[in-house]
């Protein structure tokens, strides 16, 4: 279990290095030091076993990533566009059933690129998001992500608090 | 094709000097701190486009720094530098 | 011109475009939240547009996966970096701008 997830990330961090350095062979003991030393720091900091992670989820994911990051963009960019500006911001506590960790984290910064919010703070079990215009359909929107990074990292959801 | 990447150039760089002119000036240290935000989007814009137009492929892994420098300045920010008084009558 | 070349072009636009908004967003948003939404959404496509027509012009696979690794890592930073302004901002007591304040435009 574990040998699997240290040879998975270090083929990674490998292939990694190949690109940052687009094929070049010539400075390929720095890579190898960086990679190990990558390595180390990211079994400290995500220990191998409290994800599964799911290639299909993984492409479910970026499909919905980048279509939400698309409207996300075109919404704020025509809010910013219009004559005069009609925004209704304010902020709103969501409740959270991602349990604490990485799955946070991604939630986190999933939701700053969603249309019309942003994460202003973290709580136990709730989110205080800045939305440009109150009263939206938030909710649904953070219930949405939630699932998709689940199902993306293999975790599961808590319980409807 | 090189004209319209020289044309951009000098577009986005406009747009960052008006963008950085305007944050520098807050009200906010929050408003300050979004020029580190700015250089790790539209510098990183810039740095592609020229390593593009002047054939300098290097120029890629300066973005590449740049983009992560944004955040670690963010972080260094937050962590650290925007110690002290309580800001809640600066805003207007 | 060829197609790619077209297509490539006409993408670095669209980018320079979003990007053109987004500090138009930046000029006219009241307070550092509003702002933020304008910086991180819109400059962020802005940046996404510019890499993918940077990409069809790429001289190799390696150098487009680079670019759009790049992207992807500048995307992560400015998630980040925002988040952490943000919460720093919300901690600080920055009162964020309300609609009803607007009650006294003309």
């Amino acid at each position: 279990m574990i040998l699997r997830a240290i040879l998975w990330r270090g083929v990674l961090l490998a292939a990694l290095w190949c690109l940052l350095t687009e094929g070049r062979v010539d400075s390929w003991g720095l890579g190898v030091a960086s990679a190990v030393l990558a390595l180390a720091a990211s079994l400290i900091l995500l220990p191998p076993g409290s994800i599964r992670f799911s290639l299909a989820g993984l492409a479910v994911f970026l499909v919905y990533f980048i279509n939400q990051s698309l409207r996300a963009g075109v919404r704020v960019a025509l809010l910013a566009l219009r004559p005069r500006l009609n925004i209704h911001p304010g902020i709103e506590p969501v409740s959270l059933r991602m349990p604490v960790g990485v799955g946070r984290v991604i939630l986190v910064n999933t939701l700053n690129l969603l249309p019309g919010t942003l994460v202003v703070d973290l709580a136990a079990n709730h989110l205080y998001l800045h939305t440009l215009d109150i009263g939206g359909s938030i909710e649904e929107e953070v219930r949405v992500a939630e699932l998709r990074i689940a199902k993306m990292l293999g975790l599961d959801l808590d319980d409807e608090p | 094709m090189t004209d319209l990447g020289m044309v951009l150039e000098v577009f986005l760089f406009i747009n960052l000097l008006v963008a950085l002119l305007k944050v520098t000036r807050g009200p906010t240290h929050a408003d300050r701190m979004l020029a580190a935000l700015l250089f790790g989007t539209t510098g990183v814009a810039l740095l592609l486009l020229l390593a593009h137009t002047e054939g300098e492929p290097a120029l890629v892994d300066i973005a590449l720094a740049l983009a992560v420098l944004a955040v670690i300045a963010g972080a260094a920010f937050a962590q650290r530098a925007w110690r002290g008084k309580w800001e809640g009558n600066e805003h207007s | 011109m060829s197609i790619p070349e077209l297509l490539s072009a006409s993408f670095l636009l669209i980018g320079a475009a979003f990007f053109l908004v987004g500090t138009i967003g930046l000029l006219r948003f009241p307070d550092v939240y509003t702002r933020l939404h304008a910086l991180t959404k819109v400059d962020n496509l802005g940046l996404g547009f510019t890499v993918l027509g940077l990409v069809i012009q790429a001289p190799d696979a390696l150098a487009a996966l680079k670019l759009v690794l790049v992207w992807l890592l500048a995307l992560l930073a400015s998630a980040t970096g925002n988040f952490l302004i943000i919460r720093r901002a919300f901690d600080k007591g920055i009162a964020p701008w309300m609609a009803q304040e607007r009650e006294n435009d003309p």
